[in-house]
């Protein structure tokens, strides 16, 4: 046990120092933040206020009641935001048109540093808009598909409005009918609230797939490339003659998921840190709060924290066991190739069969995939945070995991018992089998 | 009469094909130094990675201290240097003999007290805190010595310790290995450099093709093999030796080194009549010995020359 931990130690305290190990710690927060941030960056760059110029050619004034109905769109939910358009009405007639509309174009698209008073878009109404409801649309931002149909459903509003009260309906009655309606999503689980919104399950089920994707590649090939390490700079033959395979393989996958834990840990409280601070970060950012908000980054329930756990370091181990047991048996980075993609493909299999999941967390291919234990620190951390997994189901399928993990270290030592000192010399698969017989 | 150290008995290995070692017995016994001799290929590592249970033998049995159990559960009273020096190269010099310490059993304090000395005793303690890839490869090596020995084993077992050391660090490693042997403890190693085991091994075993050619202490060896050895040493006039060197009835084998030759007299010569006809033809002698037979004669005599060339070709 002594030595065990002394092998630990090592492993972890060696890959703790390096620099990669600080760089990489570093860096992924940093681009934790840029990915919790940018999607709001990205959002608030498109929201901005617009100057739209509406071209009114209408007979019944429609300009006006499309300006009105832009000038109550808000940039956020809250009565103090700033309104979404500025806007000016142009009249126009059936005759000058097009020497309006072109005008007005001609000082369309300019950045508002070059030209302050220049439009971002020209809205042009005709008779025709009442009627068919078609109007034309010129402006810089036409690619923005969700200013688009905001734009598009304020003039709609606005349009069905003038239908109405031309047909004699109130205006006050109008307004009450057009109120849009606003749905929120919270999740059941046990005949209970969970708190979550819908959004929020999404985001939790696919962060965990993702930690678990990358801390699985990242960490098992790590133990793997320092098996193959010990292989080449030969400290194995001095470690054989003092350690157990037992010993060394479970120290240093242990040792290396330590190191990765750590790193995931620290990951973890900047995450927490960024999530309780983003309002703060946010006016680092110059962002409104609201373009924050928009991108939530979720809480994780207790229970559904201990499941993720208790899965991902069982998945962490049963993988870095085989990635060893992989190291084992060769010689040198290029030759796991040919093991490792099995390995690799199990993987990719347990990750993406997390998107298929979100969609239908109950069905028989979640159930069956939660039995398997390569597949089930995938699965079921997903399972459990979209829907409500039985216990029995739950119970057996850790069993099945840890009765794997065992007969995993087990059969990995085997194979580094003997392939540890196997220079030069790639096994063949009956080789192999003979030495996990032996 | 105390259990021997180290066992071997009839031990087999083949590796696809070769037999690596064939039918081979020794046995070690406690205190002194003991010598594992052989050309390059001879199967000298392979009979320490076997002493070591690092390779498991086909046919026969080695034991350590008399039990079976073999030397990791033993560990803590063996110190091993392999042939293929291997160390963590990122770690520091310090870290890594702690560890090595506590992988034998010792405590992290007590290591790091033993790693200090070591370091300090073999020069190079201002090295402590430096990766072991910025040490020179000498430098390493007597790391890697100090690791072997930092849990003061009972049995040290050392495969071609001198080989890739300067002159002056051999020295240094040379007195640890005596001073090892003086305090009582059992030092095993193996050398394909004859003069040096020559000069340091109480017992050795000269094993060639996997099987032993001689063994025995220096001195029973050098008996049993007999026959009366010269040492010539020339200034000049070499050449003119030449005929006399060859006379078969005076000479029976010679070991040519050019500025000097080490000779085995025939049965029956006496070495007064070599010198005299070496006088005569005018040879330039810097020196003119009679000596007990070297190692290295002996192993030439045993093996064959030619034998022990190719066989060093041959294997790796």
């Amino acid at each position: 046990m002594k030595k065990i931990i002394a092998v630990i130690r090592r492993e972890f305290v060696e890959r703790v120092r390096t620099r990669a190990f600080l760089i990489s710690t570093i860096l992924l927060p940093v681009f934790i933040v840029l990915m919790a941030v940018l999607p709001g960056l990205m959002m608030s760059g498109s929201d901005r206020a617009s100057r739209v110029a509406v071209v009114d050619a209408s007979s019944v004034g429609l300009g006006q009641s499309v300006s009105q109905a832009m000038l109550t769109e808000r940039l956020g939910d809250g009565p103090d935001t700033e309104a979404r358009y500025s806007v000016q009405v142009f009249p126009a007639t059936a005759a000058n048109l097009a020497a309006v509309r072109d005008d007005l174009i001609a000082s369309t698209g300019f950045s508002s540093k070059k030209q302050k008073d220049g439009w971002d878009g020209v809205l042009v109404l005709t008779d025709d808009t009442l009627a068919s409801g078609k109007l034309a649309y010129y402006g810089s931002n036409v690619g923005a598909m969700q200013s688009m149909s905001k734009l598009q459903r304020s003039v709609s509003n606005a349009l069905a409005g003038v239908r109405l009260g031309k047909s004699g309906v109130d205006a006050a009655l109008v307004k009450r009918a057009m109120a849009p309606a606003d749905m929120d999503t919270t999740k059941v689980s046990d005949g209970k609230l969970t708190g979550q919104s819908g959004e929020d399950s999404f985001l939790i089920a696919y962060f965990m797939g993702f930690v678990l994707y990358i801390s699985i590649l990242l960490y098992g090939q790590q133990t793997m490339t320092s098996v193959i390490e010990e292989k080449t700079s030969r400290i194995m033959e001095v470690l054989t003659s003092s350690l157990t395979p037992f010993q060394m393989l479970l120290g240093k996958v242990l040792g290396v998921g330590m190191a990765g834990l750590a790193q995931m840990a620290i990951w973890g409280g900047s995450v927490f840190l960024v999530s309780s601070q983003r309002a703060h970060l946010a006016g680092l950012f110059g962002m409104s709060a609201d373009a924050v908000h928009s991108f939530p980054i979720p809480s994780m329930a207790p229970g559904l924290l201990v499941v993720f756990l208790l899965y991902f370091t069982l998945g962490f181990l049963l993988y870095g066991a085989l990635y060893a047991a992989i190291g084992a048996m060769c010689n040198t980075i290029q030759e796991t190739q040919q093991y490792a993609v099995f390995v690799t493909m199990s993987i990719l299999v347990g990750f993406f069969s997390v998107f298929s999941l979100i969609k239908d967390p109950t069905g028989s291919l979640g159930v069956t995939m939660s039995y398997i234990p390569l597949f089930a620190p995938f699965t079921m951390p997903v399972r459990w945070s979209l829907s409500s997994v039985p216990p029995l189901q739950l119970a057996l399928s850790l069993g099945l995991m840890v009765l794997a993990l065992l007969a995993c270290v087990w059969l990995a030592a085997r194979i580094y018992r003997t392939g540890i000192l196997m220079y030069g010399k790639k096994p063949s698969w009956r080789e192999l089998l003979r030495w996990i017989r032996a | 009469m105390p259990l021997p150290s180290v066992s071997v008995e009839s031990v087999t290995k083949r590796f696809s094909g070769h037999t690596a070692v064939n039918r081979l017995s020794l046995e070690v016994s406690a205190g002194g130094i003991f010598g594992l001799l052989g050309p390059n290929g001879a199967g000298k590592s392979t009979m320490i990675r076997l002493i070591m249970g690092i390779l498991e033998p086909d046919e026969g049995r080695v034991s350590l201290f008399g039990s079976a159990h073999g030397s990791r559960k033993l560990s803590a009273r063996i110190g091993y240097l392999p042939e293929e020096r291997g160390l963590y190269k990122k770690m520091k010099v310090l870290d890594h003999l702690i560890f090595l310490g506590e992988t034998k059993g010792i405590s992290r304090a007590d290591a790091r007290r033993r790693a200090q000395a070591w370091l300090e005793r073999l020069g190079i303690s201002e090295w402590a805190l430096k990766k072991v890839e910025d040490l020179s490869k000498g430098m390493q090596q007597k790391v890697q010595f100090a690791g072997a020995l930092l849990h003061e084993p009972e049995l040290v077992i050392l495969d071609e310790p001198f080989s890739g050391l300067d002159p002056v660090n051999a020295q240094v490693m040379k007195d640890i290995v005596v001073e090892i042997a003086a305090s009582g403890r059992t030092v095993l190693f193996s050398t394909h450099v004859m003069e040096q085991a020559e000069r340091m091994c109480d017992h050795i075993a000269i094993i060639a093709r996997g099987e032993t050619v001689v063994s025995g202490t220096v001195a029973q060896v050098k008996a049993d093999f007999g026959g009366r050895h010269v040492a010539l040493g020339f200034s000049h006039d070499k050449s003119r030796a030449e005929t006399i060197l060859a006379d078969r009835s005076l000479i029976a084998r010679v070991d040519d080194y050019g500025a000097s030759a080490e000779l085995q007299m025939a049965d029956g010569a006496d070495p007064e009549q070599l010198l005299a006809a070496l006088v005569h033809a005018g040879v330039g002698l810097r020196r003119f010995e009679v000596v007990e037979p070297s190692l290295h004669a002996i192993f030439i005599a045993k093996v064959g020359a030619d034998a022990a060339v190719a066989h060093a070709g041959a294997a790796a």
